[in-house]
């Protein structure tokens, strides 16, 4: 059985997308099979354009009309060596955006259970990890990724209004759900970043902080940290959620 | 004071009646909507307002797509008795529906008896 992983942020502009694309690679690094969505329907990534198109979206695949497997492609690439990688992408066209804004709630009940049909499917036809890029914040295609995941990563930096949403999005939406969760501090100024005062509460568990380094956002747009730079401060992060997922869902 | 005088007084306190009147009514109206909502769909923000125990089984039967009470006991590490209760509560609240298929009875997310 695989494992799914939701990678949400309280607020826009804390590093999800960044994060979820050199997450995916750590695990083909290690020889896994690996699906990348960009489920920020709101305001599609397409992971900056680094791989494949496709002509199927995931909003189809959420309204019943369309097979995951028919909307995944795959990387084919040696930089995913020695796993293998599979993205699907929401639609970006405006009037796709628009429409999702006004889906009702029976429509969003239906495609929470479409999202889990979708992780059976994917992991019955052979994917070990679904890594969800989901929108910040609260709303229905956000936390309908987070109820289908077994893992959610909360990136988010050191600014008060980040962290205060943080809180109140752990305990109100992680913890009901019983989802089991760990932050990533991004862009760190401070060189304890983990122990900024008052501004974290000490039973949140974070997991790895991340020093607010320019290469980062220079690199991104077209290198994967975690494949062209394995010892630089971003990469080690990523590999160290790694590890810590990997700990905490064997222990369950 | 003058008789002008009291009349913009008098005028100011209706005002403001009204104006309470107004959010009584508002209120009475909202509380409404919350006794019909318990007959909605179950959307993910209607399953996190669910007390902890039927929380925890809708979200169970959410991944199993469709299951008897002995399915989501064995997910959840519950009796079989209890799940069963907590199934028909949530089939009671319209937020899931049951089904019989040979000797065994399913139970799946339903599509809400409201709006």
């Amino acid at each position: 059985m695989g494992i799914s992983i939701a990678v949400h942020s309280s607020k826009g502009g804390s590093g999800k997308t960044s994060f979820s694309i050199n997450l995916a690679f750590a695990y083909t690094s290690a020889g896994k099979s690996v699906c990348l969505l960009d489920a920020d329907f709101k305001a599609p990534s397409l992971f900056n354009y680094m791989f494949p198109d496709s002509d199927r979206w995931l909003n189809d695949v959420l309204d019943g009309k369309c097979d995951i497997m028919d909307a995944i492609v795959e990387v084919a690439d040696d930089t995913v060596a020695p796993g293998k990688l599979y993205v699907g992408y929401c639609n970006p066209d405006i009037d796709a955006v628009r429409e999702m804004s006004g889906k009702d709630r029976k429509w969003q009940s239906k495609a929470l259970q479409n999202i889990m049909g979708v992780k059976k499917k994917l992991f019955s036809s052979g994917i070990d990890v679904l890594i969800i890029d989901t929108g910040p914040g609260v709303d229905f295609t956000s936390v309908n990724a987070i109820a289908a995941a077994d893992y959610v990563i909360m990136v988010t930096k050191p600014a008060r209004s980040h962290q205060k949403y943080m809180e109140q999005i752990i305990d109100g939406i992680y913890i009901p759900l019983g989802k089991d969760y760990g932050v990533i501090m991004n862009k760190c100024h401070d060189n304890k970043p983990i122990a900024i005062p008052g501004l974290v509460d000490p039973d949140i568990p974070v997991v790895a902080s991340i020093p607010c380094l320019c290469d980062i956002a220079t690199r991104s747009d077209s290198e994967v940290l975690t494949v062209a730079d394995p010892e630089h401060p971003f990469s080690k992060a990523v590999f160290t959620v790694v590890r810590t997922i990997e700990d905490c869902l064997s222990n369950k | 004071m003058t008789i002008d005088d009291s009349n913009e007084e008098i005028v100011n306190l209706l005002k403001e009646i009204s104006g309470k009147l107004d959010r009584i009514l508002m209120q009475g109206t909202s509380t409404k909507e919350s006794d019909e909502g318990i007959f909605d769909v179950l959307d993910v923000m209607t399953l996190l307002t669910l007390p902890d125990h039927l929380r925890a089984t809708a979200t169970a039967l959410f991944e199993l797509g469709s299951a008897t009470a002995e399915d989501l006991a064995e997910k959840t590490h519950k009796e079989r008795a209890v799940e069963s209760n907590y199934l028909n509560q949530l089939v009671r609240m319209g937020h899931v529906v049951k089904g019989r298929s040979g000797r065994k009875v399913y139970f799946s997310i339903g599509e809400g008896l409201g709006k």
